[in-house]
């Protein structure tokens, strides 16, 4: 594949890097990522993803935009209050660059069935066990995030570990990493902090550039802004990743 | 189910001004989350028009957007998003002759801007105008972010940098590149810090730089001090009224 004249144009701030080139830009509109999730953090991160060209965006999200959403998921207008998540993301990733191929998954299955090994799925907090259980049996890398209130938190899971199934839920749970908490919804710029610092582990794994944030959870809290670095550690024995 | 903000922060927040310099890297998530949590003005300064250069990180503005001016571009979404805001446009370069009388009509400005002139620029105005200013900066893959609060005895962008690099020293974005969501996170932690100067509540980063680098993805904070000899907000101020800033810088605007 060939960049075009316009993508030369269009992705010139990212060609010039030393870490991306012709042919990491070329790698990233190749690259298949599946998002599932597509709340504040969720959505935004969908937006970047789209606009640094990333090939193919698989959406998954089964709920509707709600008007509490637009207090802080910057994708959704309120035109779109009451559409399906994923596909009102979709429209704007569209018109954000036709470079990429948005698809609307209709279930989680189909969502796993974009899954490819060595691919990439972006999770934000809600009940997406299962695409995470596939994607690290199948050889992918998972890079999680969700926001409670003013505090948030990322970090990425691959095979060989850890993973989401072999750590502690409660970790998990405080941090805001799981369940999602209706009641308890994201700020705004705290969602575009960790759904974005996520974004930013997506496109450093599809390089192949940097340190992943492998085994280490960051976590932000606005209101301080403050940040913290807890380390994961495997437990042992986990029939998903191995580790 | 629990607030974000209590109904008198709300209320206040509703109230609040905004002044937004600069809408492309830094000003995207700073306009689409101060709109989103509720701030009842929004300005935004900004001369360019979309550029297709523009589209791999600023997502204010969409394709069919190129050739449109930003401020406009950026104005439409901000309303689709929460038509309860007021977003003022200013399609104008923001020199010395405008600046002050600009900044007066806000209660925060927040620097999303890529040339040390107008960060000079700004910073002695918002010195001179008593504002906070949220300051970030993006580089490659590297951005830091802080506030300067005259009203809380600075420091300010001069104590930091008391004068700019040499004109061709440091490489613009065009020159440098910019990893595309790296702003997104930057301007996402200065809408943050906004929130917090209008709603007085939290810990700011004043007086803190806060400094990322997301290859590694390791932060770190940096303190500053004011300068008691700095020329706007030390003690004997000699800079009292805006000066010519591309002079100042050697030309090296942009």
């Amino acid at each position: 594949m060939k960049l075009t004249e316009e993508q030369i144009r269009r992705y010139s701030r990212h060609i010039i890097l030393p870490e991306v080139g012709g042919r990491g830009q070329r790698r990233i509109l190749e690259a298949s990522v599946v998002l599932g999730g597509l709340g504040a953090a969720g959505s935004v991160a969908a937006m970047y993803l789209a606009a640094a060209g990333v090939g193919r965006i698989t959406l998954w999200d089964p709920a509707p935009v709600t008007e509490a959403d637009l207090a802080a998921a910057v994708a959704y207008t309120v035109d779109k209050v009451g559409q399906n998540r994923a596909a009102a993301a979709a429209e704007v990733l569209r018109a954000i660059n036709p470079d990429v191929t948005v698809q609307v998954a209709a279930s989680e299955a189909e969502a796993g069935a974009g899954i490819e090994p060595g691919g990439v799925v972006l999770l934000s907090a809600g009940e997406w066990r299962p695409l995470h259980d596939r994607a690290i049996r199948e050889g992918a890398r998972v890079v999680a995030c969700g926001v409670h209130g003013a505090e948030g938190a990322f970090t990425v899971l691959q095979p060989g570990g850890p993973c989401l199934a072999c750590l502690p839920p409660a970790v998990l749970q405080e941090a805001g990493l799981w369940p999602e908490e209706p009641e308890n919804p994201p700020l705004a710029p705290v969602a575009g902090v960790v759904g974005l610092g996520a974004a930013t582990e997506v496109i450093k794994l599809i390089l192949g550039v940097g340190v992943p944030l492998a085994g280490r959870l960051l976590r932000y809290e606005g209101w301080s802004a403050s940040f913290r670095d807890q380390s994961l550690a495997v437990s042992g024995g986990c029939p998903v990743c191995g580790a | 189910m629990r607030r974000l903000f209590s109904p008198a922060e709300q209320q206040r927040l509703a109230g609040a001004s905004v002044l937004v310099v600069g809408a492309g890297g830094l000003g995207s998530p700073v306009a689409y989350q101060l709109a989103a949590a509720g701030v009842g003005r929004i300005g935004l300064s900004d001369m360019d028009r979309v550029d297709v250069s523009n589209l791999q990180r600023q997502v204010l503005h969409f394709t069919p957007d190129i050739g449109r001016p930003k401020v406009e571009s950026a104005a439409a979404k901000l309303r689709a998003l929460n038509p309860t805001v007021t977003v003022e446009t200013h399609p104008v370069a923001i020199t010395s002759e405008n600046a002050l009388d600009l900044i007066a009509r806000y209660d925060v400005v927040v620097g999303c801007v890529d040339n040390f002139a107008t960060r000079y620029l700004l910073n002695d105005a918002c010195v001179m105008t008593g504002r906070p200013h949220v300051h970030g900066a993006v580089f490659r893959w590297d951005g830091q972010v802080t506030v300067f609060d005259p009203r809380n005895g600075g420091p300010c962008y001069r104590c930091l940098h008391p004068t700019p690099p040499p004109p061709g020293a440091v490489p613009s974005c065009a020159e440098a590149g910019v990893i595309g969501v790296l702003p997104g996170m930057m301007g996402s932690l200065m809408a943050m810090e906004v929130l917090k100067l209008l709603l007085d509540r939290g810990e700011g980063l004043g007086g803190r730089l806060l400094i990322c680098s997301t290859l590694t993805m390791d932060f770190a904070e940096v303190q500053i001090r004011r300068n008691p000899e700095c020329p706007v907000c030390g003690d004997h101020p000699t800079i009292t009224e805006l000066i010519d800033y591309e002079a100042f810088c050697g030309g090296a605007g942009q």
